[in-house]
């Protein structure tokens, strides 16, 4: 039989309303049900409703944006009950626009769906050398790097930063995915990437496939 | 409501174009072939010549009927389940599909081939269930007598629609029938009356010509209380002037003596004004829709229309010269769309045609209805306060931040016309999606659509009514 309680968790989340999403987390917690309980079943089973429904075009970005912002306003509500593991990332990501390009509308659009899936995200920012990148794996022991490009002329810039990975013997380490408007999944396997994502929601997928 | 509208007439020359009118209906005439309709007219004022048929309308007995045709009303559909405002409250539009296409383009197989009554079944249904198509008319059917197929065709329409239906004779004998199968639908004469779901369409013969049957039509729908789609249908440099206000001074003349025809029989008759203007292909003498030139002059005579008289107007809103569903078909519809659309029309017709109204097919009719859907919100008009303007949003944002997250944007993340057919996905999802092209998904979406429709729920004896006087047709037609 299902918990009513968590089930109505699962629904105020997907419909985004956070003053009631965190009274009834405060009203299931009073209930005595644990914490874990809600975070998984409740909060996080939501969030990949949220995902399936972004994927089928029934929900808009904003949409998710907003659900994962009122997920996290829960999750602040449960963090006193949790323990250390619990409330661990779903992997780690560093990100940024490649060196020579500045845009950065498409990353970020990227970075706050990766957040609202529950990723870690260490963001480098536009006009990023192959280097930074490499040292930030290093520091953030990330599991997925993720690189954005704009500009056609930029696009060899992956290929660099690929490269400067594979050379600093990191690769193994590391999942690398790419994105942007003039990359294709084509371009993508030329150039030695684990994976390709069109778009910010099928960003998501696919780093959540990577880190599996 | 957008607070101007195209127009290619200024004040002054609409004050020209509108004594011209009243000139040439007063000094020229038109010819008329219906004694009993003559008479009446002149009984009411109106200069009549026996031997030559021509009647003339003096200036003040024209304005005098105009002054009785209503203004606004509404097209009502079956069941009192729809209600077409005319003008319509949002400042936009009505539509309407086809009349008259003798050939059809199967949604199943794409074969083109002529008109039977079960198609009639399927384009009525189809109307029924596309959201922007407003009420529907009939094409015309091979399998059955000709005398009669315009009886059939209605008969098939109202069985399977509750929208309003959109009714064109084809032989003067069969208007008493196709009233009758109103009446019948409407579940008796003062139904029909009170909320008439069907109305007229009667042409004239241009130039300045009307046909007995069109006559007819006028006599008997007013007295039925049936509002009248009062159409010209002139062919620039043929049946009318090769220039656009030459063509469309016509077209409006011709009109106007129908809706006074209308007033003298039966006052507060609803005339719909419908110029239907084509233009004429000079090396080969075919009509044509969607020229440049019959866009622009029907454009021309419907904001005549309103800008002059006031009166509710009507023509293609959409179609296709193009023989195929192909490239040219699709930028004539949309042309054709936003011309009309931004002229203010109250009515945009002709959805589901292409070949210059000649072919029908149920996919186009499909698209047409999502160019509608587009066009009606190109043209919806915008409010401007604090939350249009984004106000808060825009005096908070920081330089080089983002909206995406912003209350704003998230309650007006759905303000947009979602798609459904037209498809936004990158090559690739494309490509793993079939590669279909709009045609593709808009022949898998109506068929989707009828394979759940059904004929509209009507009471037994009314379909008993309503074959009994299909059968009587016949008997007396054939």
């Amino acid at each position: 039989m299902p918990d009513f309680s968590l089930l109505a968790v699962t629904e105020t989340l997907i419909s985004g309303e956070e003053k009631e999403l965190i009274e009834l987390v405060k009203n299931t917690l009073d209930q005595g049900i644990p914490a874990k309980k809600i975070l998984d079943e409740g909060l996080i089973h939501g969030m990949d409703i949220v995902g399936e429904r972004m994927e089928t075009g029934e929900m808009f970005i904003p949409e998710v944006l907003r659900c994962a912002k009122v997920m996290s306003a829960a999750v602040e509500i449960l963090k006193p009950f949790l323990g250390e593991k619990d409330i661990s990332a779903t992997g780690r990501v560093v990100i940024g626009t490649v060196k020579g390009d500045l845009h950065d509308i498409g990353k970020n659009l990227v970075i706050m769906m990766l957040e609202s899936a529950g990723f870690e995200v260490h963001d480098l920012g536009v006009d990023v050398p192959p280097d930074t990148f490499v040292s930030a794996i290093k520091e953030k022991d990330a599991d997925v790097l993720a690189l954005s490009a704009l500009l056609t002329t930029t696009t060899n810039m992956m290929k660099a930063t690929i490269d400067a990975v594979k050379e600093s013997a990191l690769r193994d380490r590391v999942k690398i995915m790419v994105g942007g408007a003039p990359v294709k999944q084509e371009f993508a396997d030329k150039i030695g990437a684990d994976g390709y994502a069109p778009d910010a929601g099928s960003a998501v997928k696919l780093a959540k496939t990577l880190v599996r | 409501m957008l607070s101007t509208r195209i127009s290619y007439l200024s004040q002054d020359t609409l004050e020209i174009m509108r004594e011209r009118v009243f000139e040439l209906l007063e000094n020229h005439g038109v010819k008329m072939d219906h004694a009993e309709v003559v008479k009446i007219l002149e009984k009411a004022g109106a200069k009549v010549d026996s031997d030559s048929q021509m009647v003339r309308f003096p200036k003040n007995f024209l304005e005098e009927q105009f002054r009785k045709a209503p203004k606004s009303f509404s097209l009502v559909g079956r069941n009192g389940k729809q209600k077409l405002g005319l003008p319509r409250e949002d400042g936009t539009f009505h539509t309407r599909t086809n009349t008259g296409a003798q050939s059809w383009i199967e949604p199943e197989t794409g074969v083109y081939r002529r008109v039977r009554v079960p198609d009639i079944a399927i384009w009525a249904r189809l109307s029924d269930r596309l959201g922007e198509i407003g009420f529907c008319a009939f094409p015309v059917p091979s399998d059955v007598p000709d005398a009669t197929a315009d009886v059939y065709a209605l008969r098939a329409m109202l069985q399977n629609t509750e929208k309003h239906v959109w009714v064109q004779p084809y032989t003067e004998g069969s208007v008493e029938y196709l009233v009758k199968l109103s009446i019948a639908a409407a579940g008796g004469e003062e139904a029909l009356k009170s909320k008439p779901l069907v109305s007229f369409i009667t042409c004239s013969l241009t130039p300045l010509e009307f046909k007995r049957m069109d006559l007819e039509i006028i006599l008997q729908a007013s007295r039925h209380g049936i509002p009248l789609h009062a159409c010209s249908l002139p062919s620039a440099g043929t049946t009318g002037p090769v220039s656009e206000p030459g063509i469309a001074l016509l077209c409006v003349a011709e009109i106007l003596a129908m809706l006074a025809t209308a007033q003298v029989i039966e006052p507060g008759t609803q005339i719909v004004a419908t110029p239907l203007i084509f233009s004429t292909d000079m090396s080969t003498g075919r009509s044509l829709q969607s020229s440049v030139e019959s866009l622009r002059s029907n454009a021309l005579a419907v904001q005549f229309v309103k800008a002059a008289f006031g009166i509710p107007t009507h023509t293609y809103g959409i179609g296709a010269d193009s023989p195929a569903m192909d490239g040219q078909c699709m930028s004539e519809g949309a042309l054709r769309g936003m011309l009309i659309g931004v002229s203010g029309a109250d009515i945009l017709g002709a959805a589901g045609q292409i070949e210059v109204a000649t072919t029908i097919s149920p996919v186009q009719l499909t698209i047409d209805n999502e160019v509608f859907g587009m066009v009606r919100r190109i043209i919806t008009g915008m409010n401007f306060d604090d939350e249009t303007m984004a106000w808060e949003d825009l005096m908070n944002v920081k330089p080089g931040g983002e909206f995406l997250t912003t209350d704003h944007t998230y309650r007006h993340c759905r303000d947009g016309l979602p798609p459904i057919n037209f498809v936004r996905s990158t090559r690739e999802s494309w490509e793993q999606g079939g590669q279909t092209d709009l045609v593709g998904r808009a022949t898998q979406f109506c068929r989707n659509l009828l394979e759940k429709a059904k004929p509209v729920e009507m009471p037994e004896d009314v379909i008993k009514e309503m074959d009994c006087i299909v059968r009587a047709a016949d008997d007396r037609l054939i």
